[in-house]
């Protein structure tokens, strides 16, 4: 893993996610793509799984950062799922685009809705709408997820054609 | 010398990294919004200009009778002096003699701030701010946009504040809300799609009513509008009584600068 490029890209995709991503936001509901869980699911794909412990954390932390509740509940579900993607991987190979998006998709709802339980079970008020949120920002990644993925292995320097499993 | 390379087993990186994940989950908010703030400091250029693009792109959309953003404010403000007035009225014929103030800003200051951050989707309605405990910043206080309420300082750092808009599904009127055509009070919550909700009231409301928030001595000293209706259909559970929903009066997303109201403020 080359962890300076892997900075650079979490931080751009970080700014990106909390500024940029608005103009495709979609619905009177403002639903947008999460570009951190995709970034999650890409790592944990094409990384080992040492690799997939420590970016599925940093990628947890960039969310928490730009996320408007208190910090923490998304590091511990982006580390878990994850971690749990990153085995998984090891069985099952993800390899193709309607998988990749599968993958994004329930990730994506596995890891909003902890968090929002999480959250919850610090006594943060109720959030109306969360199903409907999580789906749909789950859905809104999976269309476009898979197609990031080669740019992001390009940047990455990683080959897509070849799944390790360590 | 050959530097000693440390070797980490894969479930103590699992556990250490969910244990910094558990230590953040537990800390003070105060300390976690510290780093929030920190990125969104460092990063205020990046953000801004990323906000700016995305402004770029998307079309205003004004209430009825209003064309241009300068309209809005002078209905709002109009909107603001005729519900002042008319409290004004109702006291002057209750307590002849009794002298208040006339306007909700007499003796309050206002701290112009820059909009670093916003965040607005499904469950969330927040911006960030740059201003704050320095300026004299405190939770609580109301943030005007386009001459409404558009939400309260819910955070605070010495530079920066959150302010929770009335779009927030968290957010909550802890004073009271009245729509002067039907002389109706109730609480208003936000809905998060933008909107906020009145829930069971027992008029009919019209779309377009004003709708404003009651005074909340030391904070706000009048009404002042903080939406219109947008909707107002029979409650499913008791079909006698009405649920509104309320759209901010302003657009919110396409503000670039707020004031926050600091009611007597030391000079």
């Amino acid at each position: 893993m080359r962890w300076i490029r892997f900075a650079v890209f979490i931080l751009i995709a970080t700014v990106l996610q909390a500024s940029l991503v608005d103009v495709i936001a979609v619905t009177t509901l403002n639903i947008k793509p999460d570009l951190l869980l995709i970034a999650l699911v890409f790592f944990a794909i094409y990384s080992s799984t040492t690799e997939a412990v420590l970016t599925s954390f940093v990628t947890g932390f960039a969310s928490d950062i730009i996320s408007t509740s208190p910090m923490g509940a998304q590091i511990i579900s982006y580390v878990i799922f994850g971690t749990l993607l990153a085995y998984l991987h090891r069985l099952v190979a993800i390899r193709k685009m309607p998988y990749q998006a599968a993958a994004i998709f329930v990730i994506g709802m596995c890891v909003l809705l902890s968090s929002y339980f999480l959250n919850s079970l610090r006594g943060q008020e109720t959030i109306t709408n969360i199903y409907k949120t999580a789906f749909g920002t789950s859905l809104y990644s999976c269309v476009i997820g898979p197609f990031f993925f080669l740019p992001c292995a390009w940047w990455m320097r990683l080959k897509t054609y070849r799944f390790s499993r360590h | 010398m050959a530097r000693k390379r440390i070797k980490v087993s894969r479930r103590m990186l699992f556990t250490w990294c969910i244990l910094a994940g558990l230590i953040l989950f537990f800390s003070p908010q105060t300390w976690t919004n510290t780093l929030q703030f920190a990125f969104a400091r460092a990063f205020r250029w990046p953000l801004s200009v990323g906000r700016n693009i995305s402004l770029a792109g998307r079309t205003r959309q004004y209430p009825q009778n209003a064309k241009t953003l300068r309209d809005v404010q002078y209905q709002n403000y109009i909107a603001n002096l005729e519900e002042q007035l008319r409290q004004k009225q109702e006291k002057i014929e209750l307590l002849q003699g009794l002298r208040d103030r006339l306007y909700a800003l007499e003796g309050a200051g206002l701290m112009v701030a820059d909009v670093i951050k916003c965040s607005i989707d499904a469950s969330r309605g927040e911006l960030i701010i740059n201003r704050g405990e320095n300026e004299g910043l405190a939770i609580g206080q109301y943030v005007l946009g386009d001459n409404s309420i558009i939400g309260v300082i819910s955070g605070i750092s010495a530079r920066q504040a959150r302010v929770k808009l009335i779009t927030d599904s968290t957010f909550k009127t802890d004073t009271g809300i009245n729509i002067p055509r039907l002389k109706v009070e109730g609480m208003m919550r936000g809905n998060g799609n933008n909107t906020a909700a009145i829930n069971l009231v027992k008029h009919q409301a019209k779309v377009g009513d004003g709708v404003f928030i009651n005074k909340k001595p030391g904070f706000l000293d009048a009404p002042m509008i903080i939406g219109r209706v947008i909707k107002c259909q029979k409650n499913p559970d008791t079909p006698l009584l009405w649920d509104i929903v309320v759209a901010p009066a302003c657009e919110i997303e396409t503000l670039n600068v707020v004031a926050v109201i600091i009611m007597n403020p030391e000079k």
